[in-house]
């Protein structure tokens, strides 16, 4: 066994270099170490790979791992940018940076819609709604008829869909998420502004500068 | 009895103190802060808290608050019914914020769903939270708590909004905007024991359903 080290030293691929990270994002190098660190622990609490998989990405958000959600799913599935079942790292810094504060309405918005858009065909269809308001509305226990369903959808549908095509555009979105600020809170995590505080790199800091030079 | 061998090292007032403390008997915080070796350039704690990206809005809501006491016949009769997009951001699998909880097991926000009528809701969080020492500002569907007495990180402050699902079923959020997580989650404890007659689901119930 020799002088084997004992700490499981993980690979730093070139594309998960927090400097480079740091470069491409709002976060500075210190925050995408802290970064590591929370990753380092949703990673790890299922199956320690380096990855952060479905039940960990369940488990970190619901205390339990088993719950599923199609919102948590939804969100996951545009976390794991490579379609591989998983978020690495640069998927994971990439993709919070979006909530960061100080990123651009724009690029929050353009996620928003992502994320609604359920089956990824570039628009936000009518039937993809009801899906969410009734997952949500199972999610919370609450019980609505068919009736009230299609009332609510009707509300928002006479609001957003302009062109009254049935279906909600890149372009109609905008225009309905400027008008309904509100909307938009789920896409900025003040967290991020103060990363570091949270989760102190100093240990970090240390270990990928030996894993990196 | 022999003194401990560091008092001789130590300042003689702070050795009174630590006699106060240790041997004589359990002096209580608030008489060591009364105490004069204590109070000596001491910087009373500023609690520096995150605070919810909204708060802003909710803040700039209650500036106006004087206006509102005059203008109270305009209130609204309902709160707006939510359209199917801020009813879809209130899911749980939304909530990123999540990820980043240090504070295990103590949730900084909870809801419930109520088949009340709002004006019944919120009279009834407002008798149910007077009597433990909160101050109330109200405007239309949205209230802030303020607890008087200042807790273990300042005083704690509650924000509490009504939403309507549909017209005979509303879904109340009850936030913590700034203060200790563990005394928020004491009064949600508090508050939901009272406004038992109110709730139709607690945050509990919807997990069981599944």
């Amino acid at each position: 066994m020799g002088c084997l080290q004992s700490k499981h030293r993980r690979k730093v691929r070139a594309w998960e270099d927090p400097f480079v990270l740091a470069s491409q994002t709002a976060f500075s190098v210190s925050e995408v170490e802290a970064l590591f660190e929370l990753f380092k622990s949703i990673s790890s609490s299922v199956v320690d790979d380096g990855l952060i998989h479905k039940e960990e990405f369940q488990l970190a958000l619901f205390q339990n791992r088993k719950e599923e959600s199609l919102f948590a799913s939804r969100i996951f599935d545009l976390f794991d940018a490579k379609h591989r079942g998983s978020i690495d790292f640069g998927d994971f810094v990439r993709s919070l940076n979006v909530f960061h504060p100080n990123i651009p309405q724009e690029d929050k918005i353009e996620f928003s819609f992502k994320l609604y858009d359920l089956d990824s065909t570039g628009f936000i269809e009518r039937q993809e709604v009801r899906r969410m308001v009734v997952a949500l509305l199972r999610e919370s226990g609450m019980i609505l008829d068919d009736e009230s369903i299609e009332r609510i959808l009707d509300k928002t549908f006479s609001e957003v869909d302009v062109n009254r095509d049935g279906k909600i555009d890149k372009l109609e979105w905008q225009e309905f998420v400027s008008k309904n600020p509100s909307l938009l809170k789920i896409m900025t995590l003040p967290y991020l502004r103060d990363i570091t505080a949270t989760f102190p790199s100093f240990v970090f800091n240390s270990e990928l500068e030996e894993i990196v030079t | 009895m022999q003194s401990p061998v560091y008092y001789a090292l130590v300042n003689p007032n702070l050795s009174i103190l630590m006699n106060m403390c240790f041997i004589f008997q359990r002096i209580t915080i608030p008489e060591i802060m009364k105490d004069e070796w204590f109070k000596k350039n001491y910087k009373p704690p500023v609690f520096y808290e995150k605070e919810d990206a909204d708060l802003d809005d909710v803040q700039a809501l209650f500036k106006d608050s004087e206006e509102y006491r005059v203008t109270e016949k305009k209130e609204e009769q309902q709160p707006t019914a939510m359209n199917a997009f801020e009813l879809i951001s209130m899911s749980r699998g939304l909530k990123l914020d999540n990820l980043f909880d240090v504070e295990q097991g103590f949730k900084r926000e909870t809801r419930f769903t109520s088949k009340c009528p709002a004006n019944e809701i919120i009279s009834k969080i407002v008798k149910a939270a007077k009597p433990l020492g909160f101050d109330i500002h109200k405007k239309n569907y949205k209230m802030r708590l303020e607890n008087v007495k200042a807790g273990r990180k300042g005083n704690l402050n509650v924000a509490t909004e009504i939403f309507q699902v549909a017209p005979s079923l509303h879904m109340v959020e009850v936030r913590k905007a700034k203060g200790d997580t563990l005394e928020f989650h004491m009064f949600c404890k508090n508050l939901s024991s009272s406004l038992e007659d109110v709730v139709w689901k607690t945050e509990e119930d919807m997990q069981e359903t599944k």
